[in-house]
């Protein structure tokens, strides 16, 4: 009996769980083919939907409520659920649009050409000194930039490009920058590794220039680079009835063509003046002043004046100006140490301090008669910093824009230098006294690019 | 002697004890990147406002030429409206150059008045500028659609009232009086549209989507090969049979479009081009908000019949 007893509850035992589950299977079948019913209703229901002409909205001053989620509702990432619902396509973008990264990329390329005569290239005379007769990335540079805090917005940018002739390409950091944009009286600070606000051409990136090349004076006076510094400067634009623009600054001067003491100790100082001046609607003509003054790394002083001047027209709805008048010009006021051979024995006996004034300066016209086309030509006129002579040049151009990220320029410029100069340009047995040259640029832009100032 | 200085003290004090009474009655000086964000903010903000574009109505609101003007109007701005959807990034040049704290990004100042929009033409796909100039988060040409109205007046009351928070109930008036206006013009404006319902036009560049929307017509095709991006003779060539083959019968113009090109192409398919206001102040006539829509719908009207 209790053997009976034990079997009929272990028969219980494991028949109760079986039964169970027979009766779990049973109504999952059941709630299975349910949704089968309820998916393929929903599935007519969509099709019959989708058949039927878009809605139009009916025309009222109070507007329909938005598709996506109220601007300014709390936001969360959706759920699985969220994911699997219907919803509208772009929803998913919504949830990773382009505020997610809090700030703005762009990628510039810029490449370059040119031909040349072969005693310019062994002289190495050309414009791209030690580059002539080559096809090179001049700089490809990745822009980030954007807003830091309410308080300030800061800029890196980070390029890298052939220097020498068939080099490896180096990255490096061209510019570092912080801007403190909310201080008093009208003052704004910008600190860290700048290119530096002198004059209008200087503060161009090589892919921006509306040349193929920087203007002469400027690779003359300040080197293939310009002036790029590391320091502060501080600008101020009064609540006047026209525009004025102060900038003074203080940077380590670690340019050598011009500067090079490298210290605080010795700073270089800049300063420039800037006004504007709209004459109607179709005018306008933008004029400035600046200077640069610190110590050569000879422990010389070294003092750099430019004035700039740019003139645009554009007739009333036109999307490009027609004509642009450009020109700046340099004087470069500096002391040099030079050797004086006062015995007549061939060697310097004495070391003399002689003051060099050099003059250097430039202007460009350009026509842009087409939206895509435009044609100019520069013309050129410097002296050299230090060295005697001086060279001119002038080079007309062409350029085409498939579109506004994209650009090709085809150039011919004519160098002549003058006879004194024919030493600083006459190696390994040649001379590049007179140049000619092709030049050709291809320039893109991918991603953010911040507007081009006036 | 001491009696002359006596005076000047005197006059002095009551100069001072004017300058706060001369001070309340300033306006604030608002700085709206286009004219119809202008014209809206002049309408809500009457006389205690005081309000300059940026842009003026007949340059392309896309890529606005940086003047240092621009600046020069910036640095005295209490309060920067301003578009939104990458329409007027340019703005953040001259807002830089112009050394105005109050301005800034995420300043109180600085109001978007995209804010609520329900948004058109928004990429349901990867974008690239393979597609042209496009706008990633969305058509930014919303102003156009007088529907949007209400949304923008809105977002311009708060960002006013959040400089000066006690006229924020003159704002408010003002605004209920612009809508009421408005209403009666949309009225109006839905009669002149209402025969040509469900109508397809060409335009020059993809910026009326709003307005045909509102009023029931649709966009067959666009002038420019892609946003931003020339045409080429091959795809005007597509355009033109697509406008014999739809018997579209007008072609939108903007006013910095080349109307030349319009036009050849119009008579070529045996359409119109006809010149709208795409902001206030593009044609004459369309000097304010309601007179631009006015021009539009009346002009569009009259070329669909």
């Amino acid at each position: 009996m209790r053997a009976s007893i034990v079997l009929i509850a272990l028969l219980c035992l494991v028949l109760t769980p079986a039964v169970a589950a027979a009766q779990d299977a049973a109504t999952l079948r059941r709630e299975i083919e349910q949704l089968q019913k309820q998916l393929q209703s929903v599935t007519e229901r969509l099709q019959r939907l989708e058949a039927q002409p878009p809605a139009q909205p009916a025309p009222s001053a109070t507007p329909a409520q938005p598709p996506g989620p109220a601007a300014g509702a709390p936001s969360s990432a959706p759920s699985a659920a969220d994911l699997l619902r219907p919803r509208q396509p772009y929803a998913l973008y919504q949830q990773r649009g382009a505020g997610q990264l809090l700030f703005d990329m762009g990628i510039a390329g810029d490449f370059v050409g040119n031909i040349t005569q072969g005693n310019v290239e062994r002289a190495g005379g050309g414009t791209f000194a030690g580059r002539e007769n080559r096809f090179f990335p001049r700089e490809i540079e990745l822009s980030l930039f954007g807003q830091v805090d309410p308080y300030a917005a800061a800029v890196v940018r980070i390029e890298s490009g052939e220097e020498e002739r068939a080099a490896e390409l180096a990255v490096h950091l061209a510019e570092a920058h912080l801007t403190l944009l909310t201080l008093p009286f009208g003052t704004q600070a910008r600190l860290g590794l700048v290119r530096n606000r002198f004059g209008y051409t200087n503060e161009i990136h090589e892919h921006d220039l509306p040349w193929v090349d920087r203007p002469n004076a400027f690779r003359i006076f300040f080197g293939d680079e310009g002036l790029n510094e590391k320091g502060l400067e501080v600008t101020f634009v009064p609540d006047l009835p026209f525009y004025i623009e102060a900038l003074a600054g203080v940077f380590n001067g670690d340019n050598e063509t011009a500067f090079g003491r490298t210290s605080l100790r010795h700073p270089l100082a800049t300063g420039r003046l800037r006004t504007f001046l709209e004459l109607g609607d179709e005018h306008a003509v933008q004029l400035g002043m600046s200077v640069a003054s610190g110590q050569t790394e000879e422990k010389n002083q070294s003092t750099i004046l430019g004035w700039e001047g740019r003139y645009k027209y554009r007739p009333e709805g036109s999307l490009h100006p027609l004509i642009t008048l450009t020109g700046e010009a340099l004087y470069s006021m500096r002391k040099t140490d030079v050797g004086v051979d006062q015995n007549g024995d061939g060697a310097n006996d004495v070391i003399d301090k002689r003051q060099r004034n050099h003059f250097g300066w430039y202007t460009g016209l350009e026509a842009q008669p087409f939206r895509r086309w435009a044609g100019g030509v520069r013309y050129d006129w410097s002296q050299y910093p230090v060295n005697p002579g001086w060279e001119w040049s002038v080079e007309p151009y062409l350029t085409f824009w498939p579109s506004e990220f994209l650009r090709f320029r085809l150039a011919y410029k004519y160098t002549d230098r003058s006879p004194q100069t024919r030493d600083a340009f006459n190696l390994r047995d040649a001379s590049a006294r007179r140049v000619d040259e092709i030049l050709f640029q291809a320039s893109f832009i991918l991603g953010a690019h911040p507007a081009h100032p006036f | 002697m001491r009696r002359s200085i006596l005076i000047l003290l005197v006059a002095l004090a009551a100069g001072l004890s004017l300058a706060p009474a001369a001070s309340t009655a300033v306006k604030i000086r608002v700085v709206a990147t286009i004219p119809d964000l202008k014209a809206l903010t002049e309408e809500i903000g009457g006389t205690l406002v005081d309000v300059e574009s940026l842009a003026r109505g007949t340059q392309n609101a896309h890529e606005l030429e940086i003047r240092p003007s621009l600046m020069l109007k910036l640095r005295r701005a209490d309060v920067l409206i301003e578009n939104g959807l990458e329409l007027d990034a340019w703005a953040e040049v001259p807002v830089q150059g112009a050394n105005n704290p109050k301005i800034v990004r995420g300043a109180p100042g600085r109001v978007d008045v995209s804010r609520g929009v329900p948004l058109l033409d928004v990429p349901s796909t990867r974008v690239d500028r393979s597609m042209g100039d496009v706008h990633p988060q969305g058509n930014p040409h919303y102003s156009l659609d007088p529907g949007m109205a209400p949304i923008i007046t809105k977002n311009i009351v708060d960002g006013l009232s959040r400089f000066a928070p006690e006229s924020r109930a003159a704002f408010e008036k003002n605004r209920q009086v612009f809508l009421e206006r408005l209403d009666e013009a949309m009225a109006r404006w839905a009669r002149a549209m209402e025969p040509h319902k469900g109508a397809k036009v060409v335009v020059y560049h993809p910026q009326w989507i709003y307005f045909l929307n509102r009023f029931g017509l649709s966009q067959a095709a666009a002038l420019e090969d892609r946003p931003g991006i020339p045409a080429s003779p091959a795809h005007l060539t597509r355009v033109i049979r697509q406008m014999k083959e739809e018997q579209i019968k007008v072609i939108i113009v903007e006013p910095w479009n080349d109307l030349k090109l319009a036009t050849r192409v119009a008579d070529e398919a045996g359409a119109k081009a006809v010149v709208l206001a795409s902001m206030v102040g593009g044609v004459k006539g369309a000097d304010a908000y309601i007179a631009a829509i006015d021009h539009n719908v009346n002009a569009l009207a009259q070329a669909l019949r």
